[in-house]
């Protein structure tokens, strides 16, 4: 850890509990020059301030809510759900002689299927397809982390070039970030060892935005964005726990959040989940945890098992 | 970006952190230095408007985005067949009915490129990797896309007006989705027995300063965010026929305040190629919608009599 990088941190820590409650920004901004976005290390600062923190380990939180949809040919597109979710995340921050600011980021994520009528968290669902009502099982993943523990993203590359970053751009009083896709296409853990052969491939798309106002992303004394906003998409193949097996269709998942500043800024219905069913998920995990990431389709596969091992050989 | 014509789907604000809309009720809220107050239907038609337009009649409003569009094929990993850059064009007016209260409309023209994904120059031409087959690209070029009619204070069945949006901190943002299902014009007669209807998902996110929106003065709002997205059959000018898949837009963008501030190609391929796209359709433009499906059909139909 660079000593330099820790005294600015310190400094800054104290001014971001200042300003709870308080609107100093302008007042800072006043004490410092504006942070020039078109030097690509200035610039990668901003996306760390978006992602979590300059503040080495500071836990931060992300909260979106929208809505979940399914895509079968031949029938219009169904709204089955309403959808919350929030993900708490802290970064380690480092810094190298050769390749500049660096973070490594450990977060949890919860995303809870509410009814869509009601707005409560659905505990079972009546599979309008099968006519079967199954058990719903919200995504609560534990932990999501750039993986692995030795892997950090940096400002720079080994020669010390700057990294391209075509993602985050300036565009008048903002810094936007989107407008590409995670194409995920990998092995499914919950089908079979020939998938290559036979199908049943993990296969979906995430797609997401940012929008941060220019006057905070120029703010060197700001560590991490309390006005940035966001937007996530999905679409994949249905989730297991559906009970969908073969069948032809896909799900559509549209949300829009921000950055809150704490944990009991969430709405209620988000806030007494997490309180009464996943109480580790009001922090995000350890900076130095190992473990392998966790996605809806391991958690499923997990629950499954233990259940098929409770409830004795399959009929 | 049709999206904004549908959203009217019933959102009720939810209020987190410091709530901005505790205005007080009554008469007194209507005053110029009192925020536009959400349960007041004619505020909320006036916050609604302001999201997609100005309230300033006849003020021509840009958004602007850019992005990625994907296809998706069962059994293969997602492609990236084109960047995009888009713009829609639009302008708002008022109107009033003796039962319904005030209402307005909106009316807009719209563009979008399909650019090479290495380049990020306009693409002409494009080889379809699925069928081997080298291809026109026909951009997106939709005149008109407007609000079939206008939006009141009240409804039809005189239910009042719901702002649809979500206050949260300082920010407030509109969130939707308009699934749509409906005859295929480039298909035939009988779509409910065999199939090829349109089948789309548009789904928008605008963003703005709650201080903006609920200030009654501030006609049009400095800044909106966007986020746009679109899952969809195959475009028609792809010529996938029936192929199994589908394509997926991507995008993030902005209002911008002048044609000048659009991004590059998208400035200039609008000035050379569609002149027409520099203004919004007049206010009251009553031809129906055009979409990328009814645009190819017509330039099919027109090349198929010339062939003849």
């Amino acid at each position: 850890m660079n000593t330099k990088i820790k005294i600015v941190s310190g400094l800054s820590a104290v001014l971001a509990v200042m300003w709870i409650g308080q609107p100093l920004d302008a007042l800072a901004a006043r004490k410092s020059k504006p942070v020039d976005l078109s030097n690509p290390d200035e610039l990668f600062k901003v996306q760390i301030k978006a992602s979590c923190s300059t503040v080495s380990g500071k836990p931060t939180l992300y909260w979106w809510s929208g809505h979940m949809y399914s895509r079968v040919p031949g029938e219009k597109d169904t709204l089955l759900f309403n959808v919350h979710g929030m993900n708490t995340r802290r970064c380690e921050i480092k810094t190298d002689p050769k390749k500049g600011l660096c973070y490594r980021s450990v977060s949890r994520e919860v995303m809870f299927y509410l009814d869509p009528v009601t707005n409560e968290v659905l505990r079972n669902w009546k599979n309008p397809w099968t006519g079967e009502t199954v058990p719903v099982i919200q995504v609560a993943n534990d932990p999501v982390n750039l993986q692995p523990t030795q892997r950090f993203f940096c400002a720079r590359d080994e020669e010390g070039k700057p990294v391209t970053r075509d993602g985050m751009f300036v565009k008048d009083d903002v810094v936007l970030e989107g407008g590409g896709a995670a194409r995920l296409f990998y092995k499914n853990p919950l089908a079979g060892d020939y998938q290559d052969y036979v199908g049943g491939t993990y296969h979906a798309m995430e797609f997401g935005s940012t929008a941060i106002p220019l006057a905070s992303a120029q703010n060197a004394n700001i560590t991490e964005f309390s006005d940035s906003v966001i937007s996530w998409g999905r679409v994949s193949r249905w989730i297991p726990w559906m009970k969908m097996g073969d069948r032809e269709g896909l799900v559509i998942f549209h949300t829009a959040g921000m950055r809150l500043d704490n944990f009991g800024q969430l709405p209620d219905v988000v806030r007494r989940e997490i309180e009464t069913n996943y109480p580790q998920y009001r922090e995000p995990p350890p900076l130095d945890d190992a473990r392998p990431n966790e996605t809806s389709w391991t958690v499923f596969k997990k629950y499954i098992d233990a259940k098929r091992a409770a409830d004795g050989p399959a009929k | 970006m049709q999206i904004q014509v549908y959203l009217s789907r019933a959102g009720a604000a939810l209020l987190l952190g410091i709530s901005l809309l505790a205005a007080p009720v009554g008469l007194a809220a209507r005053a110029d230095n009192q925020p536009l107050d959400a349960r007041v239907p004619e505020d909320a038609l006036q916050m609604t408007r302001k999201m997609i337009c100005s309230l300033e009649d006849g003020k021509p409003i840009i958004h602007w985005w850019k992005g990625t569009m994907l296809s998706r094929v069962p059994g293969e990993r997602d492609r990236v067949l084109f960047n995009v850059q888009g713009m829609n064009i639009r302008q708002c007016g008022t109107f009033s009915d003796p039962k319904k209260g005030p209402g307005f409309r909106s009316v807009s023209r719209e563009v979008m490129l399909y650019l090479d994904p290495a380049t990020d120059q306009v693409l002409r031409k494009w080889k379809n990797p699925w069928t081997g087959e080298e291809l026109n690209v026909v951009h997106v070029a939709n005149d008109p896309v407007n609000m079939r009619g206008p939006m009141f204070a009240h409804n039809d069945q005189g239910k009042a007006h719901e702002f649809g949006g979500m206050f949260v901190k300082d920010k407030v943002w509109t969130s939707g989705e308009a699934p749509l299902f409906y005859d295929n014009p480039m298909a035939g007669d009988y779509q409910d027995l065999v199939g090829n209807k349109y089948q789309a998902i548009e789904m928008l996110n605008s963003f703005t300063d709650a201080k903006w929106l609920l200030n009654r003065k501030q006609k049009t709002l400095p800044t909106v965010t966007i986020s746009w997205a679109r899952v969809s059959d195959w475009i028609p000018w792809m010529k996938m026929a029936g192929r199994p898949g589908l394509v997926v837009f991507t995008t993030v963008g902005k209002r911008v305040a002048t044609i000048d501030e659009l991004s590059e190609p998208l400035r200039s391929e609008i000035r050379n190629t569609y002149p027409l796209y520099l203004a919004p359709p007049p206010l009251d433009d009553a031809r129906p919608n055009e979409t990328s499906w009814t645009y190819i059909k017509k330039m099919v139909d027109a090349q198929r009599a010339a062939a003849k």
